[in-house]
């Protein structure tokens, strides 16, 4: 058995890229560690807000990176094993000490610095946020901190604050003087230390403008012309936004990106939305040129590109709610024509699509989509604000807010807190019932208190679904629950997460920071894996065992725990056996009625423990294949150590009726019960280009038939070669054939062959 | 109640998107009077279910001759053999099958069901102005099968295409047309006598169609010319063909040009293919006959 606390040592994110090298030296690295905790230890009996500038004062600005020679915005930053912060894309979580990263670190290090190392390592064992969380909360055994290593168990929990959607209108409007004044009018002098250390983080961000635009002059000191000007620029909106309002699109840029990264934000929300009104004053009062401020926003796009976050970093455009749509849709077709020149993995830039939304821009990022940029995702508002409106017990005109974060999950722009801090593995639970209780994965037992039944015991379909699967469920479920509400907890003890506060309602007007009862709606999200696998294992369970009668659970059971070895033809019939994702509708019942259970629950019980909304989300990052990779072989033919299926899609493969036939599936899911599920559709390269109209009546038909959101892949030929080599990886990739278009791995080697030449001989 | 007639399909074919325009769903008929030789559908010749037997996924355990309920399938080499004149489809060896390697083509399907499966995907057809298309085999086979789907699509306010080859009586063709919004009609040949030596066809009866329908509605016809070597790929035949079209006053043809992805289902159905020498074509080789259907008032598509 694992120890628990082996996690803190395991990689806890996913990171496809490295994030750049630091560019500092370890010792003048180490001396910062080291002052950060040194501070730490001696305002350990400061007010909490206190004890946080104080630390960011650490960071800040010695942690900037020196401005990059293609930057027009300034403000880049390297986060420390050691340091502040609301994520663990970038840092840690509060005040953290990344354990696997500061033993990294230590490697390259001589005798005295690595006792100095093990020096901090020791203060920071009981102090590390998440190992406070892991200590104090998590059994090791069900449940675990977010890791790789925590996939052994059927759920995880994590202690974060993704996805902020800060209310940027009110920065832009307001300024930092502006956000000063109203802290001053609200405070009534009974010294609350809230109100203090908000003044003196307002601080922090001017010295830190200062100490930019004084790095940029000298840098525009012996500068070629132009670059010079640039510099200067930046010196010039650094000194207005450091005080006042931004005047110019230049220091809107420039307020929002400082200000996100202080805070420590990696999801920039509806920048059409902050930016579009300075952006088309600028152009109309010829400050700035359309091929300027496209620069501005590349300039953007390469700060989020360089932060790697891999799964953030949201860019949205379009969409009810905005307060200026004809100026935010400059801002966002600017935005649509980068996407198409820079091919970068960061921004996940995102289009919300409504009623209004001008046929130009749809046209323009069906075109993006067609070259293969896998960008904007696309986001359908009347699904999701009706949707949101219910989940998350919100009126229409906040629904209309929402900003998807990370992997698909939502917040409301300044209003919500919706963190996913629990994730489910429904797949392994089903497992888990079906094997009584011990994962067959690794031989625990992960039952906890529930009375699970003898598989001999068991008559009915719904009495297994109910009364084992059910149960067992339902309490993973509210160990869920019960890990957000504690994270939370644990998060208000230690930290305020100013930055964030400040800019969100309403922790100004009642003087409290976001977790001790100043935000607006604190919600928060449950990440559930491996739906699909678990709906299409129950179908066939309920095939085969209770209507055909061909097998018992004990078989069915028997057979998983051998890896269907000398059960092939069981396999066989499992695998035969409808999947989620054809439009059918029996099968397709058994996934709807899951979602609801689950979605249901989650929500039912989250309310329930005092949060505004908990709802569920069915997102993809690598969570399901590293998850499938400690999940045992399912009744709907998957075998032992699998992936699972991506997100809100039929396990790869499993779809054979088509596009439409998949995304008719897909809209049986209540949209009303959650809040954000994504799907995935991918197509071949000249096939989405030669029926590009096809293929916008193919999505705009979804979307009226109530389909939420889509991601769309387009891959080029090459990607066929491949797909020969590892079909696995191209389960529906889309081909025209001759007359009939087929899913490629699905057709015969033979003609495959001939579609992989014939390809490359129209390919010029 | 209405009595609903059972139909032998292949299949529902979804999103098809050649079959005529927009989003469509394709109903794969069975049943052909005609055999070319170039037939990338072998299995749509003939009515009920064919056992397809695909070689490379055979795990050779031979289940399927010791399971087999009439000895059917006998063992050669390692391999089974099907007698699929005695085959009565009852799907035992497929069951037992742990390699997939056992299908089943064709089945039957009440037209009520049929018309379900078309129904979900009717908001695709609307906003892509696509519809139904009843393809084949000869859809005019079954057609008191396609007679009751046309009517009950056209309930639905689907637009409907079929795909033929002509060869049915004229009373069939002319009672469909009301509801029929579009025909790709085959014009293999511009010689009759060709067509009945070489598809087994009734060639006369064929072109007799074509310039009845077209004399009624030749806004709703589409020709296509299957491209073949050695059968119709001159220029001399490809002109007489457009000829013939543009004398019927036919505006638009499609040009097929002859591939060999269904040669597979040849041996999978345990028969021969009698064309394996010759070469497919490409798109390419053919587009300079749009410019010659111009010549002839054709818009020609390939």
């Amino acid at each position: 058995m694992a120890d628990k606390t082996d996690i803190l040592k395991a990689t806890t994110n996913v990171e496809i890229l490295p994030k750049l090298p630091i560019d500092k030296t370890p010792e003048e690295q180490l001396e910062i560690m080291e002052e950060y905790t040194r501070v730490h230890q001696a305002t350990e009996d400061e007010p909490k807000e206190i004890r946080e500038v104080k630390c960011l004062r650490v960071l800040y600005p010695r942690m900037f990176r020196s401005i990059d020679d293609r930057d027009l915005i300034a403000g880049r930053y390297d986060a420390l094993p050691i340091g502040f912060g609301c994520v663990t894309s970038v840092g840690g979580v509060g005040h953290y000490c990344i354990f696997n990263k500061l033993e990294t670190f230590r490697e390259g290090l001589d005798e005295e610095q690595k006792g100095r190392v093990d020096a901090l390592a020791a203060y920071w064992e009981r102090r590390d946020t998440k190992a406070q969380f892991v200590n104090a909360y998590m059994d090791g055994v069900i449940m675990n901190a977010f890791s790789n290593a925590s996939y052994a168990c059927p759920v995880a929990a994590g202690i974060r604050l993704s996805g902020m959607m800060l209310d940027y209108n009110k920065l832009v409007a307001k300024g930092i003087d502006g956000l000063r004044q109203e802290i001053r009018f609200r405070d009534d002098g009974d010294g609350n230390p809230f109100y203090r250390g908000c003044l003196m983080a307002l601080d922090l961000f001017a010295d830190c403008c200062d100490y930019l635009a004084k790095e940029a002059e000298k840098r525009a000191e012996g500068a070629a012309p132009r670059r010079r000007k640039e510099l200067l620029r930046m010196a010039d909106s650094l000194r207005r936004i450091k005080k006042e309002p931004p005047q110019t699109f230049h220091e809107a840029v420039q307020l929002v990106w400082l200000y996100a990264l202080l805070a420590g934000v990696i999801n920039y929300g509806r920048l059409d939305d902050v930016l579009g009104e300075f952006l088309q004053r600028d152009l109309e009062e010829g400050l700035l040129t359309r091929q300027e401020a496209k620069d501005i926003i590349k300039s953007l796009w390469l700060l989020i590109e360089n932060k790697r976050t891999t799964v953030n970093g949201r860019v949205i455009i379009g969409g009810r709610g905005r307060k200026n749509p004809e100026a935010a849709d400059i801002f966002g077709r600017l935005c649509l024509e980068v996407c198409r020149e820079c091919r970068y993995v960061e921004p996940q830039f995102t289009l919300r699509l409504y009623e209004d939304t001008p046929p130009d821009m749809f046209d323009m990022a069906m075109q993006c989509l067609a070259e293969g940029a896998t960008y904007p995702t696309l986001y359908n508002d009347a699904a999701h604000i009706p949707g949101l409106m219910h989940c998350m017990r919100v009126s229409e005109q906040a629904a209309e807010q929402y900003a998807p974060f990370g992997c698909g999950e939502m917040n409301l722009v300044g209003l919500t807190i919706g963190t996913p801090n629990s994730i489910i593995n429904l797949t392994k639970t089903l497992n888990i019932a079906l094997n009584e209780g011990v994962d067959p994965y690794d031989g625990l037992y992960k039952a906890g208190p529930v009375k699970l039944k003898k598989l001999e015991d068991i008559r009915t379909y719904e009495e297994f679904y109910e009364e084992q699967y059910g149960k067992l469920h339902d309490y993973y479920v509210d160990l869920c629950v019960e890990a957000q509400c504690n994270s939370y907890k644990l998060l208000n003890q230690n930290v305020s997460f100013l930055f964030n506060s400040m800019l969100m309602a309403d922790c100004l007007e009642k003087g409290k920071a976001l977790l001790d009862g100043g935000i607006r709606y604190l919600g928060g999200c449950c990440e559930t894996y491996g739906n699909i696998n678990c709906s299409d294992s129950l179908y066939a369970i309920k095939k085969l065992v209770f209507d055909q009668r061909k097998y018992t659970l004990r078989q069915i059971n028997d057979a998983l725990l051998a890896d269907f070895q000398g059960y092939e033809a069981m396999r066989r019939d499992m695998l035969d056996c409808e999947k989620y994702g054809n439009d059918q509708d029996e099968v397709d019942e058994i996934a709807v009625e899951c979602y609801n259970r689950v979605s249901q629950r989650v929500r039912r019980i989250g309310i329930e423990k005092g949060l505004h909304y908990y709802g569920i989300v069915i997102i993809n990052n690598e969570a399901n294949t590293k998850w499938g990779l400690k999940t045992s072989a399912s009744a709907d033919g998957r075998k032992n150590l699998v992936y699972l299926n991506p997100s809100n899609n039929p396990q790869g493969g499993a779809d054979k009726n088509g596009p439409t036939a998949m995304l008719n599936s897909l809209v049986k899911l209540p949209v009303k019960w959650h809040v954000g599920a994504v799907q995935n559709i991918k197509f071949q390269k000249s096939f989405f280009m030669e029926n590009i109209e096809l293929m916008k009546s193919l999505f705009r038909t979804y979307f009226k038939n109530g389909g939420c959101q889509l991601m769309v892949t387009v891959v080029d030929s090459g990607a066929l070669e491949d797909a020969m080599v590892h079909p696995e990886k191209y389960p529906d990739l889309i081909v025209r054939v001759s007359g009939f278009s087929a899913v490629f791995v699905n057709l015969r080697k033979e003609t495959q062959q001939e579609l992989l030449s014939r390809t490359l001989y129209d390919a010029v | 109640m209405t009595q609903y007639r059972e139909a032998y399909i292949m299949e529902v074919e979804r999103f098809a998107i050649h079959d005529g325009p927009g989003i469509r769903s394709t109903v794969f008929l069975q049943g052909c009077p005609l055999r070319c030789p170039w037939c990338a559908n072998p299995e749509s010749q003939t009515q009920g279910p064919h056992l397809m037997y695909q070689a490379r996924k055979c795990v050779r355990c031979l289940g399927c001759v010791q399971v087999c309920p009439i000895g059917a399938v006998t063992a050669f080499e390692g391999r089974p053999q099907f007698d699929r004149d005695r085959c009565i489809g009852c799907g035992t060896c497929k069951s037992v099958c742990p390699g997939g390697a056992i299908s089943y083509i064709g089945s039957r399907m009440r037209t009520d069901a049929i018309v379900q499966i078309l129904s979900r995907d009717a908001a695709y057809y609307r906003e892509s102005g696509g519809g139904v298309t009843f393809s084949g085999g000869e859809p005019f086979v079954q057609f008191p099968v396609l007679y009751e789907l046309l009517v009950l699509c056209r309930e639905r306010g689907y637009h409907t295409a079929i795909e033929t080859t002509g060869d049915t009586p004229w009373e069939n063709m002319e009672k469909a047309l009301p509801f029929v919004d579009l025909f790709l009609f085959d014009v293999k040949h511009w010689n009759a006598g060709w067509i009945d030596r070489v598809t087994g066809g009734n060639g006369e009866r064929i072109q007799a169609n074509f310039a009845r329908l077209a004399s009624l509605a030749a806004d709703k016809i589409t020709a296509r010319i299957p491209v073949i070597p050695g059968y119709n790929y001159t220029e001399d035949d490809l002109r007489r063909i457009f000829a013939l079209i543009a004398s019927c006053g036919v505006k638009r043809a499609d040009l097929l040009p002859y591939h060999t992805l269904g040669v597979d289902k040849y041996s999978e159905l345990g028969r021969k293919y009698s064309l394996r020498s010759v070469k497919m074509l490409s798109k390419k080789e053919l587009s300079g006959y749009r410019d010659m259907g111009r010549e002839y008032g054709l818009q020609v598509e390939i």
